[in-house]
């Protein structure tokens, strides 16, 4: 019943929002009471303890908790961080339903066929909050906005259809034929590359995270980067566990070139992340960049199939999760308007918005895993996994997080850290002809909300409280990883 | 005689995807879409593994044949009428003057494209070589990788798949590139129900309805897109 009542509640709740959405803080003091009901719930749930409805098992193992605690925490915040950046008119009951679709992919990663199929559900409710204006909004949506959410749309039903298919072709396979000469081993390790790939941004199939992080409103890009991308790395890690291990199509001593290409992709996957983030001149586009990178030292980490760098993997994914929140709530600060078109690039911003601007810093860096942010310790064990595996990773690793910190020290040249607008400068000379509508318009600079403010620091204070202190989710993770047998097996 | 009975499913499943991939008018492609989902719900009917588990007056079916055509008419009929009314009008009073200026240039634009736009036979060169490029690797994977019991379910599955990805890959307008996806999500769904060891209802239903979702989605941004740009040509959409 409990299980029930996570799934449908706040999907009943979003519909009720829908109805209601034009009551803006309404349905968001709403949707954050659900949430909080629902963290209640969870915690209160056995863990361990199947359920059979409708032919299948629901379960909730100690990985799946705290992960669902954590999505729902953040997308409580990111509802109230909604309260001040701007948002469409669905967005609400949107987040409420793609948060009710990841409660039942949580409890239902032990049936492969649902999950992938709630996944692209969930994939395509997406789109609609991409594409979606705000109420009242007086212009058009972007035709880049119309383009990414087609894109995003287009490759994750491939990708969906992708892990479906090579479902259906494990579950078609005895274990006897594997190994043999009709045996699918590799289309379908040929499939799940493409499919989770394509879902994880890894590279070649990237291109649409840095394009959602430009074009949809920053709580989306929260939304689809920091809650569906990170479930569907767990369902990756279930399957590893259910399918595939049991299959011999990853783990095992005779699939050890299939993870070193795995590892490879990641490598490749964080060093052109780093190198693309290097390359932008969009904000946006380079936080974008800067999850490509960090995606593929997460999966990396779980490439090498060893303890310590699956659990570096696990515990970047929690990371990542706080850490776009914090990047995004930044961004959608420094975004505000300010009287200026929007073409005139801002080059004072840590000075002007203090609070945002570092946090934006602050979430960048400890993306990059920089002491003394959580980033750090999740990092510093995927590089002690790298350098097991050899120290050519390790090196290439390390470059990858040099070039990624070299994108981020351009950014804080260039937009955070530049003169400050508030110093008198000379007047230019007017010239002939010039009238004061030629005049670029006067800075309509407001003073930070204070619950935005407090919101911010919440978020940067838990960066650093884990930095400072992982052990206890680190102990939480280490709990969950002794249970998974495809890596003690090995 | 009672071979081509047989295989007419088959032969409406490949003839409807053909048109699909080849012709461009919508009001066609649909209706190659309905005839699809109707040979795919015959050929599953034929299949020895699904066995009729309820009766509708005279006429005993099976479940999950059932599911299939429900979902794939409901599909087809939300592109319909999506392609019937299209346009997801803006409130002309909330938009400032360039939203509205350009609202005005795009329908300006739409005519001019649409009344200079001829038949020209070069415009579905690609479609027929990518079409004759389907049916060599339709004819020749279930011989080279075969995967389920017969060869004309693979064929069927590898026939669905190959067309959804190429109409995807060549489609110059939005609602052809959700036929696409739509073809896509059958070919796994005949995948599923004729290869899996073991058919579960509670897939099979979700299947149905992420069809009917992704149906609804196309329509919404075919709506969005028309709205913006009068027309649903993706060149538009890209264009600088």
């Amino acid at each position: 019943m409990i299980y029930l009542l996570l799934i449908f509640f706040p999907i009943a709740m979003g519909a009720g929002c829908f109805v209601l959405r034009k009551q803006t803080q309404l349905v968001i003091i709403g949707a954050v009471a659900t949430m909080l009901a629902q963290i209640a719930l969870v915690s209160r749930l056995p863990l361990d303890q199947p359920a059979r409805l409708l032919g299948l098992t629901l379960t909730l193992d100690p990985l799946g908790r705290l992960f669902l605690i954590t999505f729902l925490g953040v997308g409580a915040l990111a509802l109230l961080a909604s309260w001040n950046i701007p948002h469409g008119e669905n967005f609400v009951p949107i987040a409420l339903l793609i948060l009710g679709m990841i409660s039942s992919t949580l409890l239902l990663l032990q049936e492969p066929f649902v999950a992938s199929l709630l996944l692209i559900s969930t994939g395509l409710l997406a789109v609609l909050a991409i594409v979606d204006l705000p109420t009242g909004s007086p212009v058009l949506v972007g035709r880049a906005t119309l383009a990414t959410a087609l894109k995003y749309l287009v490759l994750m039903l491939i990708a969906g259809v992708m892990m479906y298919m090579g479902f259906v072709l494990v579950s078609a396979t005895q274990p006897a034929l594997v190994g043999t000469s009709i045996s699918p081993t590799h289309l379908v390790l040929a499939l799940i590359v493409v499919g989770f790939g394509l879902r994880l941004a890894i590279v070649p199939f990237h291109s649409w995270l840095p394009d959602l992080a430009e074009d949809a409103a920053p709580m989306v890009s929260v939304l689809v980067v920091a809650i569906i991308n990170v479930t569907c790395l767990l369902f990756l890690i279930m399957s590893f566990q259910f399918v595939f291990f049991p299959f011999e199509i990853v783990g095992g001593p005779d699939n050890q070139r299939n993870m070193w290409l795995l590892m490879v992709i990641g490598v490749i996957t964080a060093l052109l992340g780093a190198f693309l983030a290097l390359a932008q001149t969009s904000m946006r586009r380079m936080v974008g960049y800067l999850v490509v990178y960090n995606a593929g030292m997460v999966l990396f980490g779980l490439a090498t199939m060893d303890k310590v760098g699956v659990t570096g993997a696990l515990f970047e994914a929690w990371n990542q999760t706080i850490i776009v929140l914090l990047l995004f709530v930044s961004i959608g600060l420094l975004e505000r308007p300010d009287g200026r078109p929007a073409n005139v690039v801002r080059r004072d911003l840590l000075w002007r918005w203090p609070v945002a601007g570092t946090g934006l810093l602050g979430g960048c860096l400890a993306l990059l895993g920089l002491p003394p942010f959580n980033g750090f310790a999740s990092k510093l064990l995927l590089y002690e996994a790298a350098a097991r595996k050899g120290g050519v990773y390790l090196v290439l690793l390390l470059l990858a997080t040099a070039l990624a910190l070299l994108a981020l020290i351009r950014l804080a040249r260039e937009r955070l850290f530049g003169p400050s607008e508030d110093q008198p400068v000379e007047a230019a000379p007017l010239l002939l002809g010039t009238t004061e509508l030629d005049q670029p318009a006067d800075r309509r600079l407001e003073p930070e909300s204070r619950g935005m403010v407090l919101l911010t620091v919440v978020l940067l204070a838990v960066c650093l409280g884990i930095g400072l202190y992982p052990q206890p989710l680190l102990g939480t993770i280490n709990e969950v990883m002794r249970g998974l047998t495809f890596i003690q097996s090995f | 005689m009672n071979t081509l009975i047989t295989n007419l499913p088959v032969l409406l499943i490949a003839l409807s995807g053909g048109v699909i991939l080849l012709l461009r008018d919508w009001r066609i492609t649909l209706v190659a879409l309905l005839l699809n989902y109707i040979g795919v719900a015959i050929f599953l009917a034929q299949q020895q593994f699904i066995q009729p588990d309820i009766h509708l007056g005279a006429v005993a079916i099976s479940t999950t044949v059932l599911v299939k055509f429900i979902s794939g008419v409901a599909a087809t009929a939300i592109l319909a009428i999506t392609g019937l009314t299209f346009s997801r009008e803006y409130n002309l009073d909330d938009l400032d003057e360039f939203s509205l200026a350009e609202l005005r240039r795009a329908g300006r634009r739409a005519q001019r494209q649409r009344a200079a736009e001829p038949f020209r036979l070069s415009d579905y060169i690609i479609p027929f070589w990518t079409l004759m490029l389907t049916i060599l690797a339709s004819v020749a994977l279930p011989r080279l990788y075969p995967i389920g019991n017969t060869t004309t379910i693979d064929f069927v599955w590898y026939w669905l798949g190959l067309i959804g990805l190429f109409t995807m890959v060549v489609a110059g307008d939005m609602l052809k590139v959700g036929l696409g996806l739509l073809l896509c999500i059958g070919s796994i769904d005949v995948l599923y129900i004729a290869v899996a060891s073991s058919i579960q209802v509670f897939p099979l239903a979700l299947l149905g309805l992420v069809e009917i979702v992704l149906a609804l989605s196309i329509a919404y941004l075919s709506g969005l897109l028309y709205g913006r740009l009068k027309t649903l040509e993706l060149n538009e959409l890209y264009k600088r």
